[in-house]
Order: structure tokens, then C-alpha cells, then sequence
């Protein structure tokens, strides 16, 4: 699975322990942010285009709070973010709203937690279904 | 303040007791749904909560649903809405106070009855404090969605979807 990684200033160490943890497992590393985007708007546009046009088949954000991530990104048509500070979220965005990225807030997640959240939300596959009608009115809106 | 509030049919229990608190007070709850737990769709209900404070009908808006992502992400999709999910008081309180947020949204299955309260009062005890870095960011963000006239305060946006749910079309 390829996993687009982006970060503002501020959740960008936390970015680079993400992806030091996801290669060394069986994921490939998209990093939009090699360097610290000018802010969340750009790093959340970045990790958003990827998964929008295919080149990563999820995404995860950075910034200091996951909320400004999960603003601008949710604002782009098409895309389904959630911000997460814990596992049972990122486990049910997966499941029940194809959640196409998630955003983690530096100042509010350590890095453990991340890790779990992590996991949480790559060890799922989106269910389908019913969901699917929720999907298709959020990609019709803005 | 006038409130708009709105849920799917998995948290209608929490939404009450989240408008019975703004009622207790003192705010003006403008509830859109769900009342009942009938199986329902929340971009319905984030859409109707997103226009009401998009349109100025409602000063801020609350959202719920199980995890609060789907129904705060539908609220967001809305011109001039600033939907942020939160699950505790500082994140609550970054966006208002930063990100001038006028709707948010939270987990009825995620969140407890003692945080969520607390994370309504300091919403809506919190004001946006302006400033010149602030600014370009809300900017940026309210640039970023495309018009989309055809869904401004239409209430048969979702038409198709309904129709096709009706016919069985989407089905586990």
C-alpha cells in the first residue's frame, strides 16, 4: 500500500517518525513534504492531490492541531479527511467513510498514540454498502 | 446565540441531551434532525446545519454522529462553513480562537456526556481572536472549495442518492 505523507512546520518531526515507522514495514512512502510546507493548507493540498489522483492509495497529514489539516482538506472536492486522536475513530473513518486520509495534530498526539492510530487506520478496509450512499452525497458536495 | 444543531440516527440520544444543555443555557436551538433513530444518511443533517449558519439563519453549528467524521465533514463541504472535528477543549478552542469556526462536530459514541458539554461551552464561550496570520489562512481555506450553486439550499441535492437508496441500490 502507498501512503502519502505531508506536514506543515509544526508536525513535522512527528511526519518523520511516521515514516521512518511505516518503512520499516510493508508500506511505501509517498513524502509530499521532504521539506516543512509554509502551512497546513499546502501540506493538506499535497497529501490530497496524491490520493485524488492515485498516486497513493491513503494519506496522512500533519500539522498541530489535525483540525486545520481536516479544514482545508475537506473543503477540496472529493476528499474525505478525518482528524483522529485516537484509534477507534481511525479504525471506523477507515470502515464506514473510506476515509481517503487522516490528519494528526503534533501538539496533541505523541508519538506512540500515532503509531497506534496509525496502525488502526491502515489494518482496515472501507466496508462499503450502505456507507457507500454517505460517500457518494459527501463526493457530490464542494 | 441562535445554535443549530444536527445528527444521524445513531447518536439522536446525545443530541438531545447536548440541546437540552444549550437550552439550560440559555441559547436558541434550532434542531434539524434526526429526532428519531430511523436508518438515515448525516450528509443530509451536516448539509442543513452547514447552510443554516452559511446563510446567517444560525450563529454556530453542532454536529454529531457516531464518530462525528462523516456528519462534520458534510457540514464543512458548505460555502462559508469552518467545520472542525474536535475531541477535547484545546482543539476546541485553537479553532475557534484561530481558525474562526462556526461549526463543529464531535463523536455522540466517542465522546462522554462531561466532555462533551465541556467542549460546547468552550466553543461557544470562545471568540475568534483576528489576526494578520490568522486571516490569510481562513482565507486560503474558504478559497479552496469550488462554487457549487446547484447545492446552496437545495433540498433535493441528494435526490439521486435517495432515489437509488429507495431502489435497494446500495446494500451490504
Amino acid at each position: 500500500m502507498k501512503i502519502a505523507l505531508g506536514s506543515d512546520k509544526k508536525g513535522f518531526e512527528l511526519k518523520e517518525i511516521i515514516k521512518n515507522y511505516l518503512q520499516e514495514q510493508k508500506y511505501t512512502v509517498i513524502d509530499t513534504t521532504e521539506e516543512a510546507a509554509e502551512d497546513f493548507i499546502e501540506s493538506s493540498k499535497l497529501v490530497s492531490t496524491a490520493v485524488l489522483e492515485g498516486q497513493a492509495d491513503r494519506g496522512i497529514m500533519f500539522d498541530e492541531f489535525g483540525a486545520g489539516s481536516f479544514m482545508a482538506s475537506n473543503k477540496i472536492k472529493g476528499m474525505i479527511t478525518a482528524n483522529v486522536t485516537e484509534e477507534r475513530t481511525a479504525h471506523m473513518t477507515t470502515e464506514h467513510n473510506g476515509a481517503k486520509a487522516i490528519a494528526i495534530g503534533a501538539g496533541i498526539v505523541g508519538p506512540s498514540l500515532a503509531k497506534s492510530i496509525v496502525d488502526s487506520y491502515l489494518e482496515i478496509e472501507y466496508a462499503g454498502g450502505r456507507h457507500q450512499v454517505r460517500v457518494d452525497m459527501l463526493e457530490k458536495m464542494i | 446565540m441562535i445554535i443549530a444543531i444536527g445528527n444521524d440516527h445513531i447518536v439522536t440520544d446525545v443530541k438531545i441531551n447536548i440541546s437540552n444543555f444549550l437550552k439550560e443555557q440559555g441559547h436558541e436551538v434550532i434542531d434539524v434532525g434526526a429526532y428519531d433513530t430511523s436508518r438515515t444518511h448525516y450528509p443530509i443533517y451536516g448539509k442543513k446545519v452547514g447552510e443554516l449558519v452559511s446563510n446567517k439563519t444560525a450563529d454556530r453549528g453542532i454536529v454529531l454522529c457516531g464518530t462525528g467524521v462523516g456528519i462534520t465533514v458534510a457540514a464543512n463541504k458548505n460555502e462559508g462553513v469552518r467545520a472542525a472535528l474536535v475531541s477535547n477543549a484545546a482543539i476546541t478552542k485553537y479553532v475557534t480562537e484561530e481558525l474562526n469556526a462556526n461549526v463543529i462536530g464531535f463523536g455522540g459514541t466517542t465522546v462522554g456526556k462531561f466532555l462533551a458539554e465541556d467542549i460546547v461551552s468552550v466553543f461557544l464561550n470562545t471568540e475568534y481572536k483576528e489576526t494578520a496570520e490568522n486571516k490569510k489562512l481562513i482565507e486560503k481555506i474558504d478559497n479552496l472549495a469550488p462554487k457549487n450553486a446547484d447545492q446552496n439550499n437545495n433540498p433535493d441535492f441528494f435526490k439521486k442518492e435517495l432515489d437509488l437508496w429507495d431502489e435497494g441500490y446500495y446494500h451490504d
